[in-house]
């Protein structure tokens, strides 16, 4: 599975900011560069040089003049220097050489003569060449009388302005003045200028581009982030409930449509939830009306009782007609029976009650269900039925003792009250897991249905309606549950179906965990 | 010795009941009655007093907390024990911080079980 990592919002806005500029710097500057480097060159820097040089070997074609002949290496020599001399010295310096390049016997162009003696005889200049039919030619444009070829040569550390001049002394071109200038110190002093230049630049341009990113930055966060962060903590403090909280984002764009889409959603669940709680409230009352209409009826039903089970144990025991003793037997099971829906019927009221309070101590959970189990002998030997505990004695569970009692009593008879005539078995067990004990009690009885066992728990239910009416009440159960969940617990039932038997669970919390 | 025991009691038939039954259970019990505390009160005022006072505890006239506080002011615990008589235990409960040592019934009771409450009380002084 892939792992999404967190970023927050403002990073993800800085990476793309910064990314964009460095791709706009990168091209910038790339362009930038090439056309200082190409075009400032050729325009702006060699056009003086030019001038010089064409100037310079005009004058020379013009103090050679026409009367010199070439096998004169002498005078050519003379001729030369007097040229020379007659530049002024802070233009001498540029000069490298000056040489005479003529075609030879065998059509070869070679240094007839030069300023600088260590070159004569090879050609060292690869732009000028002898044509098929026998005219020098520049890079294959044939000399033309009184026409200059200028050739820039840039090498790494040199920088030479390379001037052509066809020599014509015999009417002919016979070969070409060649005059190279060095633009060195040109070049070192362009060199400074646009490297400072070319820095400042770049210093300048991060800088304003650092500031840039920033105020971007500043001001997405402004109009974006804190927005989003605002909404996000604001978000966060309605989902706890706080209703009330509104989002304060007062833009007018998107985000303050959203915001206020929100606040209208915030107020309307406010209203739903006001509605509810009021709605809430009522049903609570009216619920502590019952249960005090209920208290109440319960226990002014007790006072017209009193003679009633006062007197009618005293008066079978006296009677002797069989008939008369049997419809008072009669008359007593019904006031036992009332006395017994009363007092349960209080119970659960009282348990519902929210300041009904447990007396909570560390209990042995075999201890227990076995002091139930004696209290219930009579039950089981009446009914034939067999009671297996296989709780063990190591687990402990946090209860009310009377309350935990009044559990397994509850269940048991219900667990014998649906086991049939012919008797049956009943089994306890229970198991920890960590902190939670879960205690189970199976009969053999006549089992339940699925829809049985949803309402079993229910007030007033009974799961078989045959069962004589006077002999259950059918608030066992209910209890039974009141009482577990007030102690934190749950309590379910099960069965395979009908015939097959049931088993009831509850939990409790354990003292000593596992 | 026939112990003297006050019934003070609005309903008729508890009154009855108890008087009948108590009688029927055990013969050395003389039974007098009082139909509120008002007149419970004047009965003491006048003559001997009994050995026990069964005291219902919602009366007209003067409730049973009432008359109770109206006896202590003259009589002890040991000269004169009380058993109250309620249908509301968990009120006796909520109350018992000043009534520690009283004893008390919950309606409808068993007969025997009153009797019984009663034979402990007079055995003890």
């Amino acid at each position: 599975m892939r792992k999404k990592i967190n970023i927050s919002l403002s990073l993800k806005l800085t990476l793309i900011v910064i990314s964009v500029s460095a791709i706009t710097i990168a091209s910038i500057g790339f362009i930038n560069l090439y056309y200082f480097n190409v075009h400032y060159e050729d325009i702006f820097f060699e056009n003086p040089y030019y001038e010089t040089a064409s100037s310079h070997i005009q004058a020379l074609n013009a103090i050679i003049g026409d009367n010199v002949s070439l096998n004169d290496k002498d005078m050519l020599m003379n001729k030369t220097n007097e040229f020379l001399d007659s530049i002024p010295p802070e233009y001498k310096d540029n000069i490298l050489r000056i040489t005479y390049n003529i075609a030879d016997e065998n059509d070869e162009l070679i240094v007839f003569f030069s300023t600088d003696n260590t070159s004569i005889g090879t050609i060292s200049n690869p732009y000028i060449q002898v044509t098929e039919k026998g005219t020098i030619a520049c890079n294959n444009n044939a000399f033309e009388q009184d026409h200059i070829y200028i050739i820039s040569e840039h090498n790494k550390d040199s920088h030479e302005l390379i001037m052509l001049y066809p020599i014509n002394l015999t009417g002919t071109i016979e070969g070409t003045y060649e005059l190279v200038l060095s633009m060195n110190d040109a070049y070192i002093r362009f060199k400074e200028e646009t490297d400072s230049q070319v820095k400042w630049t770049v210093i300048i341009s991060t800088v304003s581009l650092f500031f840039l990113i920033f105020t971007f930055l500043y001001l997405l966060s402004r109009a974006v982030v804190r927005p989003i962060i605002t909404f996000r903590d604001s978000a966060k403090v309605i989902g706890q409930g706080n209703l009330d909280t509104k989002v304060k984002i007062n833009s007018k764009d998107e985000l303050g449509e959203l915001a206020s889409a929100f606040n209208k959603m915030a107020n309307d669940l406010k209203e739903s939830r006001d509605k509810i709680y009021e709605y809430n409230k009522i049903l609570e009352n009216l619920l502590k009306q019952k249960d005090e209409f209920i208290g109440q009826l319960g226990h002014d039903l007790k006072n017209p009782l009193q003679p009633l089970v006062g007197l009618l144990p005293m008066l079978i025991e006296q009677e002797k007609d069989p008939e008369i003793k049997e419809a008072l037997q009669l008359m007593n099971h019904n006031v036992e029976y009332m006395r017994d829906l009363i007092f349960k019927t209080l119970q659960l009221a009282k348990l519902r009650s929210p300041d009904v309070k447990f007396d909570l101590k560390h209990l042995n959970l075999a201890e227990e269900s076995k002091n139930v189990i004696e209290s219930q002998k009579h039950l089981f030997k009446q009914n034939k039925i067999d009671v297996e505990n296989k709780i063990t004695k190591e687990i402990y569970v946090k209860a009310d003792k009377l309350r935990l009692a009044e559990i397994f009593k509850n269940i048991i008879a219900n667990a014998v009250k649906y086991t049939p005539d012919g008797g049956g078995k009943i089994t306890l067990e229970a198991e920890q897991d960590k902190n939670i004990v879960t205690v189970s009690i199976s009969d053999t009885g006549r089992g339940m249905k699925k829809e049985q066992l949803k309402r079993i728990f229910d007030e007033f239910y009974r799961a078989d309606k045959f069962v004589k009416l006077t002999d259950s009440i059918g608030l066992g159960l209910s209890i039974s549950k009141r009482i577990v969940e007030k102690h934190g617990g749950k309590i379910w039932a099960d069965s395979p179906g009908i015939g097959k038997g049931s088993t009831f669970y509850f939990t409790l919390r354990s003292t000593n965990e596992k | 010795m026939v112990n003297k025991i006050m019934v003070v009691d609005d309903d008729p038939g508890v009154i009855y009941t108890i008087k009948n039954g108590l009688k029927r259970l055990d013969s050395n019990y003389e039974i007098i009655t009082a139909e509120n505390g008002k007149k419970c009160i004047e009965f003491l005022e006048t003559n001997e007093i009994p050995d026990l006072i069964i005291l219902d505890i919602l009366m007209p006239e003067m409730s049973g907390w009432e008359t109770f506080h109206k006896i202590r002011e003259k009589l002890t615990g040991e000269q004169l024990p009380i058993i109250f008589l309620t249908s509301r235990k968990d009120q006796i409960a909520k109350k018992a911080g000043g009534f520690l040592g009283e004893d008390f019934i919950e309606k409808p009771f068993k007969l025997p079980e009153l009797k019984e409450k009663i034979d402990k009380i007079l055995n003890r002084t």
